[in-house]
């Protein structure tokens, strides 16, 4: 019986082997046919990501630990339009959370450009309108199944990181702001930009789980602590925003920095934009010299420009502050009649007088009798011509013309010695005036105090550029502004405070000459006189309400002194003195 | 010499072993190597599974870490736009408070103090270590490994320590 039904088990464990050993040689077939290596390459392709890792961009903060810049998610919001079936839903909701024309976007939707198949319906959006929205697709979803009248089905939202500003416009002039792509422009976001956005690491990340790789630790990029008082930016701010009004100037600027140590203090100029909305640039700026008019515009500054004139004159003891000078009104140098301002005759003046009246005629004349090798090279180490070095971006140096310059006459030593034929930016006269407010040193303006990394500070130490003059000379000319500010009963004195300080009122050069009407009004000065805390530097562009330096620009630098030294806590002058002689 | 032969032939049939005994050992042996693979493959699927949800789970926490020091930007962002200035200034004017003028001010001589100078008041960032390096134990084969230690130790054999 057993012999009978022998041959069935042999046939049918027969044809299991053969099945299993049919399988076993597909297998083998199909691992090394020709399809399998594509397959294995195709496989290989895919088997790794390259990865980019990029590092937090670095925080900027003011001297007192504000945050001015940081960095925040926001969110683009597209719309995959295969899977929209209902896009009158998708364009009324999205309109509805973010404040858009709803016909706009479903017109976009009906019309994708190029045939777009993901359309963005908006981009930085914040994460609570995002999560607004994603809440209301959630809720839409549950009651609406994807493909019904009323599916948000085929919205989408990416998270993406943005540079975000706390403060708005503030400082952003001395910000500057970072692009879509991650790159600064303008102020310190450009010029350390390399240090703030760190090294992004790159690493092949296998997709496979099985295969762990170590994921390298990305150091974030550098935090920056600035020497910017944000109270005291705000309040300059709303003071340059007033005076344009007030005076009806079409642009200003106004720097203040400590003269001891060249920290830009408050750095202000108009017009200002919001730095997270980098994309109206265009719209508010029509050339990069306007971004920040302190450091990259340059401009004839007229009178200012007078002390650094005096102070060679006394440096080089052409002059001293009583040296008589008979003003007669005019003055002939190369062949060309230089007058006052006023067109006046000032009789019997001294050096006081001749800085208290701005007169040019005697400027004119110090400058030809200290002659041309000296003031320029004076002006020179003074530092007009050449770049200052502060850390902002975009820096213009200015024009000085020297002997042997082709556009150079006889008569520019003249002019150039009350600020006309000569071009320099506000933080080139900060930083000359530096010198004579510091004891003859010059300070290097700076705008970062320190860097933060990996949990270390580094502090930037004041810089000196050089000492055009000596210290007694710098004394002199401290208490020859001083008394010239105070004989005149100036609009920039501030009670309880002995200042120093110069007016300028230029006129405006144009492609036919100078304008007729127009000036550009400075005023720059510095206090407290005996131990110099805050030196502040204003300009207004144009002022229609009167054209005088000393009626709109001297009232401006008095009211940014006084919020300077409430901000600052400077006392008065007898306060200071009670606290030297305890 | 007849009766020899018979005897052998007897033993010799006596002592062979039954037919069904030789198939059970085959099939015994068999067996065993069925136990044999399936439990190396169980021991592989589990190993395999254990590392493919550890690695989804790194992948999961690398991703929770880069949304976390989000949310902090976030958050320090927030914090800081309630603490700008425009937000304070409001703050203080709805609290009654208005702009100082110097002229109210009154300083009060100390004598023997000295205002304390700002430093540095920004935060610094935290330090953060890098990730634990991931051990070869985890990533690497066994064929792998028994290369590793023979190039580190060239004396070791499989059999021991060599001379």
């Amino acid at each position: 019986m057993r012999q009978r039904y022998a041959w069935r088990s042999l046939l049918l464990a027969g044809l299991l082997a053969f099945i299993g050993v049919s399988v076993v040689l597909q297998i083998v077939r199909i691992q090394n046919s020709p399809e399998a290596t594509i397959f294995r390459v195709q496989a290989a392709e895919y088997a790794n990501v390259l990865q980019t890792f990029y590092p937090e961009r670095g925080e900027i903060y003011d001297r007192d630990g504000h945050l001015l810049a940081g960095n925040k998610t926001v969110y683009e919001v597209g719309v995959q339009l295969s899977d929209a079936h209902d896009k009158h839903a998708i364009a009324l909701a999205v309109a509805a959370e973010l404040g858009l024309n709803p016909e706009t976007l479903y017109a976009q939707m009906m019309n994708p450009p190029d045939k777009l198949q993901y359309l963005v319906l908006a981009d930085y959006v914040d994460s609570d309108r995002a999560a607004q929205l994603q809440q209301l697709q959630v809720s839409t979803a549950a009651q609406t199944p994807a493909g019904q009248a009323g599916s948000l089905a085929g919205l989408h939202f990416r998270a993406h990181p943005q540079r975000s500003y706390p403060e708005g416009s503030l400082a952003s002039n001395i910000l500057g702001f970072v692009s879509r792509e991650g790159r600064g422009y303008f102020g310190i976001e450009e010029k350390y930009n390399n240090l703030l956005a760190g090294n992004p690491i790159q690493v092949w990340v296998p997709t496979d789980p099985h295969k762990a790789v170590d994921i390298p630790r990305v150091p974030d990029g550098t935090t920056l602590v600035l020497t910017i008082n944000r109270d005291l930016q705000a309040s300059v701010e709303e003071i340059l925003d007033d005076s344009l009004t007030k005076y009806g100037a079409q642009h200003g600027t106004i720097v203040v920095m400590d003269p001891q140590t060249g920290e830009i203090l408050a750095l202000a100029s108009s017009p200002r934009m919001d730095p997270a909305q980098f994309w109206n640039y265009s719209s508010i700026y029509h050339n990069a010299s306007e971004f920040d008019r302190a450091v990259s515009m340059p401009y004839e500054p007229g009178s200012v420009l007078k002390i650094l004139t005096m102070a060679a004159a006394v440096d080089t003891g052409t002059v001293a502050p009583s040296t008589p000078f008979l003003d007669t009104g005019a003055i002939m140098v190369g062949g060309a009649t230089i007058r006052n301002w006023d067109d006046q005759a000032w009789g019997q003046q001294d050096m006081i007088g001749c800085l208290q009246h701005s007169l040019n005629v005697c400027l004119a004349w110090v400058s030809t009798k200290m002659g041309a090798q000296n003031f320029y090279g004076y002006m020179s180490r003074f530092g007009l011509g050449h770049l200052t070095g502060i850390d902002l971006a975009g820096e213009a140096a200015g024009r000085l013309k020297v002997p042997g310059d082709g556009d150079w006459y006889p008569v520019d030593l003249a002019t150039n010695a009350f600020g006309q034929g000569v071009s320099v930016t506000p933080i080139q006269m900060v930083m000359a005036a530096s010198a004579i407010a510091g004891d003859g040193r010059m300070v290097t303006p700076h705008v970062l105090y320190a860097m933060v990394r990996n949990g270390r500070q580094y502090s930037v130490p004041p810089q000196y550029a050089g000492s055009p003059i000596a210290a007694n000379t710098a004394h002199t000319l401290n208490q020859m502004l001083a008394i010239s500010l105070e004989n005149e009963s100036s609009n920039a004195l501030v009670p309880g405070y002995r200042i120093a300080g110069k007016t300028g009122t230029a006129q405006i050069p144009g492609d036919y000459g100078y304008e007729a009407g127009v000036t550009n009004a400075s005023f720059i000065g510095w206090g407290p006189v005996d131990d110099p805390k805050f030196m502040v530097y204003v300009w207004l562009e144009r002022p229609s309400a009167s054209i005088w330096g000393s009626e709109t620009a001297a009232p401006v630098f008095s009211l940014v002194a006084q919020r300077a030294i409430t901000i600052l806590n400077i006392p008065p002058d007898s306060v200071r003195n009670q606290i030297a002689k305890p | 010499m007849q009766s020899t032969l018979l005897r052998v032939d007897y033993l010799v049939h006596a002592y062979r072993q039954a037919p069904w005994r030789i198939q059970r050992q085959w099939l015994g042996g068999f067996l065993l190597a069925v136990l044999g693979i399936a439990m190396v493959a169980s021991l592989y699927l589990d190993v395999t599974a254990q590392a493919a949800i550890s690695g989804r789970q790194i992948q999961n926490l690398t991703s929770d870490i880069i949304t976390t020091q989000q949310g902090n930007a976030d958050l320090q962002t927030k914090l800081a736009e309630l603490d700008s200035s425009s937000s304070m200034e409001a703050r203080a004017q709805r609290l009654g408070y208005q702009p100082v003028d110097p002229t109210q001010l009154q300083y009060i001589v100390v004598p023997g103090y000295a205002a304390p100078k700002p430093d540095i008041l920004a935060v610094a960032p935290a330090f953060r270590p890098s990730a634990p390096s991931i051990p070869p134990e985890y990533t690497e084969s066994l064929i792998q490994w028994l290369q590793d230690t023979l190039r580190v130790n060239p004396g070791m054999s499989m059999t021991g320590i060599v001379q």
